[in-house]
Formats: structure tokens, C-alpha cells, sequence
């Protein structure tokens, strides 16, 4: 399959004041595939948000090139639909304003939207809060609507930056379901954050393992768990065994993180 | 606890009151400093019952209408403007440094010459001591809108209008709510200013014309009617926020 997204020898420096230059990501390269579920999974400042927003056309690399079926990514690409970390929800928008407010930005008429928008909603479990302005909500919730919101915009291409950092884990797994069954029918190229080796491993076709300073790739692990998946493969024998083999790849990675899953839990 | 501080509100208001009550009437202080509750009282009567204190309120309040309405309709556009889109901000750079330090007062003669002392001199005055911080208001309430939403409503396929109407005015929206209602108390003080120096009418006219008289009470009515006046003010701008607003309601409760 050709690759749908491509990071070539991608460096990003930040300037961070007196402090001089922060290398983010260094000399990275990477190709994505078409249909493709790709998780990054590295301790905190490893640069997996960094990749992310070079990917959206948020920043540009400072050296190197990112691409989008090979056409260079020069500003924010529609295309690339981005959940964010922090929600980043439109405040004065109800629950069904923001999530509404891709299909608005493609000219999708009122009725099409309404209806649209509230079968994402429900999807989210999120049915009766319609009304609810964003900060009436819980920071489970609020992930939720941005989570509603880019599936409604439908881009071609999803990156998630922890989308399910803050909901609790039945939660967590009822959304980790939800998004095995999208990716099932949709086939939606995606880029998945997350700090938990289960997450990485029930998702993904393949595990970018990061390391910080500066950031680069340390191990690409391709994901042999068959699919269709389930959450609750997770109590197999051979479940356990690829998990205890990825973790002793990343331990190095993720001992000093605070989020991290071992393999006893 | 709400009432409590309810409570603690009236309790405040009642001691003072009671304590010119009894300085006033056991003539602890003479009449000529500070005159009693019921002289202020009694000149309020007179004034309500004829209709001039009415009338005076209305034409203060017409002229601070006009005057911060059209700095506001001024103001916030350009404001905007200069929050988006850099030459513009470089170009009202030098003006407003120049005519901010100037309080509206500073403008009276020059108004008066131009204008005359009519109603558009007054108007005139509240308009210069308003629009710039009307301005200054709306222009960090432009900058200050999340770039964060600002790149969300990109990455959702907004272009330029959209992100204008969409994210930059609600963003900016409270904050220059905000400014409006700081800048409604100054204009106000512009307008009296200008009443008190040349105008027949209006409310700093009659503080200004009592004192000319010696009839203190008179003053007294003049400078609570102020205050009510811009209290009454206040509250229809909140009411007003609430309704273009809803999503603060949660923060002010
Ligand atoms: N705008 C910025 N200016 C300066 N430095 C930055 C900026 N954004 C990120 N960095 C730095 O770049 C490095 C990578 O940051 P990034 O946000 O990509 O990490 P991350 O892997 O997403 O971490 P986390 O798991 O905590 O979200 C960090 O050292 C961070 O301090
Ligand atoms: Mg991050």
C-alpha cells in the first residue's frame, strides 16, 4: 500500500527563549500508510505532540519535509483531522455547535448537519448534553465532543494527541471499542498518542516507540495481535506474552513516566 | 451565607446614613457643610414632583447614549482591525499614544470652538474620552482569543471569514463587553464635566447651578441621582451580557 503520510528526515527546533534551542524531534523519518492505524508512544517530551501538529500543517519542520500523498504539508491541512490534547473546544458553542461546526465549515446544510451531528453524538455517549456549553461539562466529556467533532468533519486522516487521557477506564474502553469499530469499517488513517502500552497494543497496526532529547524513533514494532479486536483480548496468554516482550522494548522509554502501564497491572 | 453578607450590606449602609442623621440633626455639623437627610430629601421631592430631575437625567443619559454608541461603533470595528492585521495597528499606534494621556476635559475649549455648546459638544466630549479605551479594549480582547481555537477551527476547514466570525468575535466578545462597561462609568464622568462647565441641562448642570445658588441639598440629589443613574446603567449591561453570553453563565452563577 503507498503511503498516505511521510516525514522525511524531519528536524524541529523551538526556540525557547533565553534558554536557547529546544530540539523537539530530530532527523526523524517516517512513512504512514493508507488505512493505516500507527500509535506513538514515548515518555513526555519525546516530541509525540510535536509530530502531531507538524502533520496538521500547525508548524513546519525545520529542516526536512512533512507530505500528504506526497504533496508537502506548507500550512493546516483539513485533511488532517486533529483531536486535541487539551480539546481545544469552541466555548461558545453547545456541545452540538462544535460538533457541528466541520460539517458548517463544508457548506453541509442545516438538516444534514443536525442529523449528522447528533448520530456522532450519541456515538460519544453524549445524547441529552446537546445544549450543554463546553464548560458545563466534565474533562471526560469535553474529550468526548472533540472526539464527536472530528468524526464528524470526517477528514481523511485522524490524529489523536491522548485522546482518551481523561476518561476513566470502563469509559476509556466503551471509546477504545468504538474507535476498533470505526477503523473497522472506515479504514481511516491514523495517528494515535497515548502513554499505555494496552491502548497501543488493542489499536494499532504498528507502535512508534519515541525517545526524548532530542526526540526520535527508537523502535518501529509492528502490531501482530489479530484482528478483529476486543478489549477484553486482553486476559489471553498471548496477549499478556506480546505485551511483556513490547514492554521490555520501551522500558527504557517509559520508566520515569507517570502514566505508565506495566505488564503486571 | 449569601444573606449574611446581604445583611452586612444593609447594616453598613444603615450606620452611615444613621450617623449623618445624628450629626446633622443634633447640629454637630452645620447645615452649610452637609445637610441633613431630610433637607436632601425634601429638595429630591421638589425636584421628582416637577419633572426637572427627570428631564435632567434623560438628557445626560441621551448625550452619554450618543456619545459612547458612536465611539463604540467606531471603536470596536477598528479595534478588530488592529487585532488582526499588524499596519493597521502601526498605523493608530502613534494617535493613540498621544491622545490617550489627555483626559476629555483637556478637549473642551477646542470643542466649544468648533462645535459651540450645544448638545454636539457635549456628545463631542464623551466620544473623545471613550473611544480609545473602548479601542485599546477591543484590541486585547482580539489578541488575546486562544490561538489554539484559532488553528481548531482551520484544522475543521474554516477560511478567513469564517475564523473572523466564528472564533476571533465570540473570543473577543466578553473582554470587549468588558471594556464597554468600564468605559459606560467614564463616559459618564466626561459628560458631566462638560455639563458642569457649559450646559443649562442635564445632570452636572444642576450640581453646578445648586452650588451656584448655595442650595447643597440640591448638590446631594445631583451626585445620588449619579449614582443611580449609573448603577441602573450597570445593571442593564449585565442583563444584557447574560443574553449575549450564555455560554459565561456558568462562571458567574
Ligand atoms: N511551542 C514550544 N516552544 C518551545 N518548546 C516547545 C514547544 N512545544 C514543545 N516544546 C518542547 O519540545 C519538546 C517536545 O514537546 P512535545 O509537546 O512534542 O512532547 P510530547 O511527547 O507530546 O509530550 P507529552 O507526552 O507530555 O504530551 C519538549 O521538550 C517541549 O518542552
Ligand atoms: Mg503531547
Amino acid at each position: 500500500m503507498p503511503a498516505i503520510l511521510t516525514a522525511r528526515n524531519v528536524t524541529k527546533t523551538y526556540d525557547a527563549g533565553r534558554s536557547g534551542q529546544v530540539v523537539a524531534v530530530q532527523d526523524l523519518s517516517l512513512d504512514i500508510e493508507e488505512g493505516e492505524f500507527v500509535c506513538l508512544l514515548g515518555a513526555s517530551g519525546c516530541g509525540k505532540s510535536t509530530m502531531l501538529s507538524l502533520f496538521a500543517g500547525f508548524i513546519q519542520p525545520t529542516t526536512g519535509e512533512v507530505a500528504l500523498r506526497g504533496t508537502p504539508i506548507t500550512g493546516i491541512e483539513p485533511r488532517c483531522g486533529v483531536v486535541f490534547q487539551s480539546y481545544a473546544l469552541f466555548p461558545w458553542r453547545t456541545v452540538r455547535g462544535n460538533v457541528e461546526f466541520g460539517l458548517k465549515m463544508q457548506g453541509v446544510g442545516r438538516a444534514a448537519r443536525r442529523e449528522r451531528g447528533q448520530a456522532f453524538i450519541d456515538l460519544v455517549k453524549l445524547t441529552g448534553f446537546e445544549e450543554r456549553y463546553p464548560t458545563e461539562l466534565s474533562g471526560g466529556m469535553q474529550q468526548r465532543v472533540t472526539l464527536a467533532r472530528i468524526l464528524a468533519a470526517n477528514p481523511a486522516v485522524l490524529l489523536m494527541d491522548e485522546p482518551f487521557a481523561a476518561l476513566d477506564a470502563m469509559t476509556r474502553q466503551v471509546m477504545q471499542e468504538e474507535l476498533l469499530r470505526i477503523h473497522a469499517t472506515s479504514h481511516k488513517t491514523t495517528v494515535f498518542i497515548t502513554h499505555s502500552l494496552d491502548e497501543a497494543l488493542i489499536l494499532s497496526d504498528r507502535i512508534v516507540v519515541m525517545s526524548p532529547r532530542p526526540g526520535r524513533i527508537k523502535a518501529v514494532i509492528p502490531n501482530p495481535l489479530p484482528r478483529p479486536r476486543h478489549v477484553a483480548m486482553q486476559i489471553t496468554p498471548e496477549y499478556m506474552a506480546l505485551k511483556s516482550s513490547l514492554w521490555q522494548l520501551v522500558e527504557a522509554e517509559m520508566a520515569h513516566h507517570d502514566e505508565t502501564s506495566s505488564p503486571q497491572d | 451565607m449569601n444573606v449574611l453578607l446581604l445583611a452586612i450590606n444593609f447594616a453598613a449602609v444603615a450606620v452611615v446614613l444613621g450617623a449623618w442623621w445624628l450629626s446633622t440633626g443634633q447640629g454637630w455639623i452645620a447645615p452649610i457643610f452637609l445637610p441633613s437627610p431630610g433637607d436632601v430629601l425634601h429638595a429630591a421631592r421638589i425636584k421628582i414632583a416637577n419633572g426637572d430631575l427627570l428631564t435632567d437625567v434623560v438628557v445626560s443619559a441621551r448625550r452619554v447614549f450618543l456619545g459612547f454608541g458612536l465611539a463604540a461603533m467606531v471603536s470596536i470595528p477598528l479595534g478588530i482591525v488592529m487585532g488582526v492585521w499588524r499596519p493597521a495597528k502601526a498605523i493608530m499606534d502613534p494617535f493613540v499614544s498621544l491622545l490617550r494621556p489627555l483626559p476629555s476635559i483637556t478637549w473642551i475649549p477646542l470643542s466649544i470652538l468648533w462645535l459651540g455648546i450645544g448638545e454636539l459638544q457635549k456628545v463631542a466630549i464623551v466620544f473623545m474620552g471613550s473611544w480609545i479605551y473602548i479601542l485599546l479594549y477591543t484590541y486585547e480582547s482580539t489578541r488575546r482569543v486562544d490561538p489554539l481555537l484559532l488553528r481548531a477551527a482551520r484544522n475543521l476547514g474554516a477560511g478567513d471569514g469564517a475564523v473572523m466570525w466564528e472564533v476571533i468575535l465570540p473570543g473577543a466578545l466578553p473582554g470587549i463587553i468588558g471594556g464597554l462597561k468600564v468605559t459606560l462609568a467614564i463616559s459618564w464622568s466626561c459628560v458631566l464635566t462638560a455639563e458642569m462647565i457649559a450646559a443649562q441641562s442635564g445632570l452636572g448642570a444642576l450640581i453646578w447651578q445648586a452650588k451656584d445658588w448655595g442650595n447643597l441639598p440640591l448638590v446631594l440629589v445631583g451626585m445620588l441621582c449619579i449614582s443611580l443613574t449609573v448603577l441602573v446603567a450597570d445593571w442593564l449591561a449585565l442583563r444584557l451580557e447574560l443574553v449575549l453570553l450564555p455560554w459565561e453563565r456558568g462562571r458567574r452563577g
